[in-house]
């Protein structure tokens, strides 16, 4: 297999880009990573292109994305194809564009996620990411994903002894963390008193899907975002002289049944583990290895499961990371430096490979002229999380190649 | 005799469904038995068609939540959803209809109507206090 490099990195704003549109707004990140790789003359040396996205054909009213991209870039005649996976597409876009690299089919791809969820209204945008579920036995109860968010946020309270004081932590830091980041969706520091100490914190923190509030969801954002990978020993990387390369040094997913229900135990993410091992293995490398991570925190309580899941901490105790503050920036092991999906904003498509961006920009040590760089990081891992824990997607940057 | 019955909408019952090889029951069906891999041909030609059980009676409520913000089409305050599981195992999220529910309380399961599509009334898992 040979060594695969990011070369170039692209991100939009996330937020609300319903003005734009779809394709434009994949462009822009694309055109980003382009002008990062130092490429944007020369981009026809990308020999593949592949586009995450959900929403296009239900929310946009547009299909043929991956074909449209590459002539709004002028990039013909690039291969384009579209994945869909779910909220787990972003990475499954960066494991397919690592797998053609990597069997040596091509030298060069460029994976560009995004998508477009702001341009209908909250309540269709929640019925569009529901129709994920299963038809049956749980759309059509109305079930969404916040609800399993909330289910599964009241198990592991109880199981855990978690507190929703604990769960606004995670938030908290979050926020923080977005604060510092010029791409994210919410730049709002907000304070534990705010949403939960003080005695009205309710009228800005309610209940979403009981016992999840407000702050412990994502927003609905629109936005995109683009990596350029590159064959390590290809001649092509004398193109990429602009930045360090940062290594794809390992990634695995998995599936898990679809519904959740009839998981032997449904607070265990079986999908979650077996992605970050097989991607581990991939890397010859363990949790102890990993200086920071990005983890898909839709809802809060899934940074903790998470965290507990890819072996960072043992389980049912990441809530003691939090409250000593670990997983702040400045702690031991700094969790979603880039604001995570909480406050940064999950634009589906584009959420997975906004986390690879983020984890080859701190191993860069780009992130230090935004005052919220990971000290001397060396490795990396980002976990995409599709539907509700079904297909996971596990991908590990390292500074320097390990394998 | 091919078994239109995933077509229609309006049948006042929840299935789960019987593996003819093994016994194992399940919600939502599959297409290969998990244990036995016996297969299931919705046409009943090739492989036996899977007996179809009422999903009722009663079970223990494992989780839930009280949603606020609904997707379109809810024109309701709030719906509140669990998860429960029979006495003989199986699982199955349903709609809730305690107000006030507890984790482990029991709770009897039944279909009830969900949602309306054009004149169509979809049936789902109900979980209430009684029969």
């Amino acid at each position: 297999m040979r060594r695969v490099a990011v070369v170039g990195i692209g991100h939009t704003f996330f937020g609300n880009l319903s003005e734009f549109d779809l394709v434009d707004v994949l462009a822009f990140a694309s055109g980003n990573a382009l002008d990062d790789a130092g490429i944007l003359a020369e981009r026809k040396i990308i020999e593949q292109v592949i586009v995450a996205n959900i929403g296009g054909g239900i929310l946009s009213h547009q299909t043929g994305i991956a074909s449209s991209l590459v002539s709004r870039m002028d990039m013909e005649p690039a291969m384009a194809e579209l994945v869909e996976n779910g909220p787990a597409s972003g990475a499954s876009a960066v494991k397919l564009g690592f797998m053609a690299v990597a069997s040596g089919m091509v030298d060069t791809v460029m994976v560009t996620g995004g998508e477009l969820m702001r341009t209908v209204t909250g309540w269709e945008a929640t019925d569009f990411v529901a129709t994920l579920l299963h038809p049956e036995a749980e759309y059509n109860l109305g079930l969404t994903l916040p609800a399993f968010g909330g289910m599964f946020t009241r198990m592991y309270m109880e199981r855990y002894g978690v507190t929703e004081r604990e769960l606004a932590m995670v938030a908290v830091k979050d926020h923080d963390n977005a604060a510092k980041n010029p791409f994210a969706h919410v730049q709002i520091p907000v304070t534990l008193d705010a949403i939960h100490d003080n005695e009205n914190a309710n009228v800005v923190n309610n209940f979403v899907a009981e016992p999840l509030r407000l702050y412990g969801m994502c927003p609905v954002t629109d936005g995109a975002a683009t990596v350029i990978l590159c064959a390590a020993d290809s001649p092509k990387m004398k193109y990429f002289t602009k930045r360090p390369p940062v290594y794809i040094t390992g990634i695995g997913s998995a599936t898990d049944t679809h519904c959740v229900h009839n998981r032997k135990d449904p607070l265990v993410l079986d999908a979650v583990r077996l992605a970050a091992e097989r991607a581990y293995a991939m890397a010859k490398l363990t949790p102890a290895d990993i200086s920071f991570a990005e983890l898909h925190d839709a809802f809060v309580i899934l940074e903790l499961a998470i965290s507990e899941e890819v072996g960072l901490f043992p389980r049912g105790k990441s809530r003691e990371a939090v409250v000593a503050g670990v997983t702040r920036l400045e702690g031991r092991m700094p969790i979603n430096t880039s604001g995570g999906l909480k406050a940064k904003g999950h634009p589906t498509g584009a959420t997975g490979v906004s986390q690879v961006f983020e984890l080859v920009k701190q191993l860069r040590g780009g992130a230090a002229k935004e005052n919220r760089q990971v000290k001397d990081p060396k490795h990396g891992l980002a976990v995409n999380f599709g539907g509700f824990g079904n297909n996971v997607v596990a991908t590990i940057c390292s500074k320097e190649p390990t394998w | 005799m091919v078994d239109f019955s995933m077509y229609e909408e309006a049948v006042p019952s929840v299935f789960a469904y019987k593996c003819p090889t093994c016994g194992t029951l399940y919600h939502p069906v599959p297409m290969v038995c998990r244990k036995c891999n016996a297969r299931r041909d919705p046409s009943g030609v090739i492989y036996s068609a899977w007996e179809k059980v009422p999903l009722e009676g009663r079970c223990r409520l494992l989780t839930w939540t009280r949603v606020w913000n609904l997707p379109e089409g809810y024109d309701v305050k709030y719906l509140l959803f669990g998860i429960a599981e029979f006495e003989n195992g199986l699982r199955a999220s349903g709609r809730l209809l305690v107000d006030d529910p507890e984790t482990g309380m029991s709770l009897y399961a039944k279909a009830g109507v969900v949602k309306k599509k054009g004149d169509k009334e979809l049936y789902g898992l109900m979980l209430d206090r009684t029969p």
